[in-house]
């Protein structure tokens, strides 16, 4: 396209929105790396290096250009190496990463239907590598009670009441919970996830309306399931999967409403997937779920819009 | 050899008369108790006054249309970014601007006389000297702030419906500068023959305010200043950052051209990327329009719905979306060539 108006930009390049997102994420992995004096970082460095690659192989093949610095892919693997147990072989994370990056990811470029690929190829490892997913390692509090305390509270019969239903059942655990709860690396430490998130949407990377949705709908779902909501938002992967699986831009609608309602739809699911079924990881078929209705909502969205003012003219 | 070429219609007696198909009135140039709203429009045409604030409108069509208007909104709302000319004109050369808003309200009939400007608290004051009498209502300084729709829904509480324009609202919105062309044409009896611009070029921290000759070319301009314009690295941006277009060095200063700003080439630049869905454009998008939505089906050719041609009207082109996008996809041409093959 040749030089025409608008001559200004407002905002950050795709590539740059990628790069910001992954500087963001080399953050809790570096905390994790000092404290638990893990390698986690570098490996992590490696993936998003292996996602790249993997990209730079595919526009070659494909596409007969040469392109070095794939963000996009790069952050994907990231994402990927982050949410799963630190202890997993490579072979494995070599396979997802390739099929989220080769195939979910880039054929689909374009197109109105994206999935979250770093979600696909967690939905691949939990597939075929079951036993690797939920090696955790360590047991802590966070071990114990898997992605979620419900399972816990279900067989052991807990009869919350409202004060435990908002700070959880596990005692003493708050500065746990807010700096030391290991878990996968990268959702580990909700309080500086959540600041990242914030500094994400206030330089415009991140849209704010899809994480704050699934936040306040997965809080709420969760508190009507009888569950605590306070302990099952900073507990887990929640505040992780919102800041950088929930509100990632490729998969989750265009329209202002089609993201709030698609961060409410992958909230409820995952609060509903927690409490009454047998699956550990619910965020992936959550956001799965969610990234399928994606297009169902922009159309209804631009229906909307179309006959408000439709409706506005014909009142006139 | 030279031939005789016979053509049969250019074989032509020498004495043609000269024939005048677009003949007006005698020139008529009032004083401002002279007003009269019959003859008002005329005069507009007479001095060749257009919509001065970038549209190129007749300005007498739509004093015609606006006849009965309640208020006159005195459009300085510059809303392209960067660009300060409006409100130069708006301070400093008040006594034309007052002579031209005073004797349009007073064609149309209008009572009132409100001051559209940006929210700037120093200036309003000064405003409140130098226009005894006017309403003055603040807008926020941001893009697309002065779009007649936008300041509509400030003045009379909602945002008219599509295909609703202010006059049917009873609103004469005019611009700044188009008040100030009325208003030398009535003091000193100079039509439209002037154009106040901003001249920047912001490589060379060069910025000013300026009247220009309609019709000089922008080279002139430019060596006026001894601007270091080199059409190998630079593009010339006219009228306005986000709605311009890009002029060449010979062009003419037009009665349209709000600002002439000098741009590095490479600044400029896009290559364009496939969409990555991010919605960034419906989040800028000033009136909560779905630009790529738009965009998608008119080049799929899914443009029978009554929802998208209702978008489609709405949209004014501000440009927004594809300031925004973070893949280069030039959504405000896609969206002008959406409206004009319907």
């Amino acid at each position: 396209m040749p030089i025409a108006s608008p001559f200004l930009r407002i905002g950050c390049r795709s590539s740059t929105m990628a790069a910001w997102t992954l500087a963001a994420l080399m953050v809790p992995s570096i905390i994790y790396s000092i404290l638990y004096h893990s390698p986690f970082a570098f490996r992590l460095a490696g993936y998003a290096l292996l996602g790249m690659l993997a990209e730079t192989l595919y526009v070659l093949v494909v596409k007969r250009q040469r392109r070095l610095v794939c963000m996009g892919s790069g952050l994907t693997a990231a994402i990927l190496a982050a949410s799963v147990p630190p202890s997993l072989p490579f072979l494995p994370m070599l396979f997802a990463i390739l099929l989220a990056v080769w195939i979910v990811k880039l054929p689909f470029t374009g197109l109105p239907l994206r999935l979250n690929a770093a979600m696909a190829g967690r939905l691949f490892l939990m597939l075929v590598y079951p036993a690797h997913v939920v090696a955790w390692g360590t047991s802590t509090a966070d071990v114990v009670s898997c992605a979620t305390p419900q399972e816990l509270y279900r067989s052991e019969n807990f009869m919350l009441a409202w004060p435990e239903l908002l700070f959880g059942k596990i005692d003493g655990t708050w500065e746990e919970l807010f700096a030391l709860v290991p878990g996968s690396p990268g959702e580990t430490f909700p309080i500086v996830l959540l600041l990242l998130g914030g500094i994400l949407c206030w330089k415009g990377i991140l849209a704010w309306r899809a994480p704050l949705a699934f936040l306040l709908s997965f809080s709420l779902a969760t508190a009507l399931c009888g569950n605590a909501p306070l302990f099952n938002l900073f507990s887990a992967a929640t505040v992780f999967s919102a800041v950088f699986i929930v509100s990632d831009p490729v998969s989750t609608p265009m329209s202002k409403s089609g993201k709030v309602a698609c961060g409410f739809v992958i909230g409820t699911a995952n609060a509903l997937i927690r409490e009454f079924t047998y699956y550990t990881e619910a965020i992936v078929y959550a956001v799965l779920l969610g990234n399928l209705l994606a297009p169902l909502f922009d159309r209804i969205a631009f229906e909307l819009r179309g006959r408000k003012l439709l409706r506005s003219k014909a009142a006139r | 050899m030279l031939r005789r070429i016979n053509i049969d219609w250019a074989d032509l007696p020498h004495d043609l008369p000269l024939e005048n198909p677009f003949a007006t009135a005698e020139r008529t140039f009032p004083g401002i108790d002279e007003i009269d709203p019959a003859t008002f429009p005329d005069f507009l045409d007479e001095i060749g006054l257009v919509g001065m604030g970038g549209s190129g409108f007749p300005a007498s069509a739509k004093i015609r249309a606006c006849a009965g208007a309640h208020t006159l909104v005195v459009n300085a709302v510059e809303c392209e970014p960067g660009i300060r000319i409006d409100q130069s004109v708006l301070l400093h050369e008040a006594p034309w601007v007052i002579a031209g808003a005073n004797a349009c309200a007073k064609a149309v009939g209008a009572k009132t006389i409100l001051i559209a400007t940006k929210g700037d608290d120093r200036r309003l004051g000064e405003l409140r000297d130098r226009y005894p009498g006017y309403g003055i209502v603040p807008f926020p300084a941001r893009y697309p702030a002065g779009a007649e729709k936008l300041i509509m829904e400030k003045l009379a509480g909602t945002r008219p419906p599509p295909g609703v324009r202010a006059y049917q609202l009873g609103y004469l919105v005019q611009n700044v500068v188009s008040l100030r062309a009325v208003g030398r044409a009535l003091v000193d009896g100079i039509p439209v023959v002037e154009r106040p611009l901003s001249l920047a070029m912001p490589s060379a921290r060069f910025y000013k305010n300026i009247i220009a000759p309609v019709g000089l070319s922008i080279r002139e301009v430019l060596d006026a200043y001894r601007l270091p314009y080199d059409p190998c690295i630079h593009i010339l941006a006219a009228a306005g950052l986000m709605m311009g277009h890009e002029a060449q060095p010979e062009d003419p200063v037009e009665k349209t051209t709000t600002s002439l700003v000098v741009l590095p080439r490479d600044a400029v630049w896009r290559q364009e990327r496939p969409c990555i869905r991010c919605g960034a454009c419906n989040t800028a998008c000033p009136l909560g329009l779905h630009p790529y939505s738009l965009v998608e089906r008119s080049q799929k050719g899914k443009t029978a719905s009554a929802a998208f041609q209702a978008q489609l009207d709405e949209c004014f082109l501000c440009g927004v979306c594809s300031a925004v996008c973070p893949s280069d996809i030039p959504l405000v041409q896609r969206l002008v060539e959406a409206k004009k093959c319907p």
